[in-house]
């Protein structure tokens, strides 16, 4: 018998921020975030399939991103230490050039303490829909300014901004836009699929 | 030795139809989860303690091993089996006898719960009551080890290894999906028998206890 992913382990004050991120290192086959209370979460590995697809959108934004030189690219084994606390790590994460040389080189080599400007959290077959969604607010309630949720297999993308009530699109096949923070990225995860 | 094996972290993810098109991935258990010294044992207690609806132990080297729950029928079939031997202790009055859910430190620093156990009544006894409101530090005189449909079958061999190496006496490894059960005496090669169907005899240890697993089964 299995458990159902992601497992919940509560922590209360067991585990400083850095006893986390040694504790990551440790277990590096393992996927863990952390949220706002300290406690650890067991996320499951991602299908093959999923990992794919994560890496044909990190790669869509890598490109944008070098022509542009706007800022960073991070994929989704990167930790990032939230203002309320939480250690998240999503799909993709982009953030913007003075954000990221804004904070210390130790800062950066540890969960830094930064949200990440734009977001981008894919679904994958175990991934529960109501945790991501929760996730996408909690990035924008922590600063970015806007994310996108691809659920393929729902068939939809919920696009989170700043201040604003989520969009959701009922089709994969539509142009998303970078809107003002990654100005002429776009990006269409339907094509990507096939 | 024992659970350092990095084995068990092998994660096989198993697609589970669930309604719609929410399908689950699941995570292959035991999980170990590497812990060098960042938890004390005091500290492991409370994090049992927060986590109660999961189930753990910890190895010698200190990392924390996540268990997966147990199926209704093995569930079941732990009862039976641990209800036979707490009516013959009652009868003996020889020691004391504990569920799944109880957690003993070994001597070697593993903290390990064994599906049934028992500890003589002059062992349990010199535990001062605080020890025994915690993990113990004993390790008990004779276990049963049930395999559930999870269990990686090496794991519960190495675990009666474990047992006997840190003072178990004897110890039962019942198999019901091999059909088969081994038993486990200090210092003698392991018994395997080829069948439930057999009276297993608590020998010294257990004078007069008697316990056929094939037919609590039917």
């Amino acid at each position: 018998m299995n458990i159902q992913m992601p497992v919940t382990l509560k922590m209360g004050d067991l585990m400083s921020e850095e006893e986390f991120f040694q504790f990551c290192q440790m277990n590096d086959t393992l996927e863990f975030e952390r949220d706002s209370h300290g406690n650890i979460i067991l996320m499951s590995p991602t299908g093959s399939f999923t990992g794919g697809f994560n890496s044909k959108v990190l790669t869509e934004l890598g490109i944008w991103n070098k022509e542009n030189q706007l800022g960073e690219v991070f994929d989704s084994s990167t930790g990032f230490t939230l203002p309320n606390g939480a250690i998240r790590s999503p799909d993709v994460s982009w953030i913007k050039s003075d954000n990221w040389n804004a904070l210390s080189q130790e800062e950066k080599e540890q969960f830094a303490p930064i949200c990440p400007d734009f977001v981008i959290e894919i679904r994958s077959k175990s991934d529960e829909l109501q945790y991501l969604q929760d996730k996408m607010l909690e990035y924008l309630a922590n600063g970015s300014e806007l994310g996108w949720l691809i659920d393929r297999f729902e068939g939809k993308v919920g696009v989170y901004r700043s201040g604003q009530a989520v969009t959701v699109h009922d089709t994969l096949d539509i142009d998303l836009s970078g809107e003002s923070v990654l100005p002429g990225f776009l990006l269409n995860p339907g094509a990507l699929i096939k």
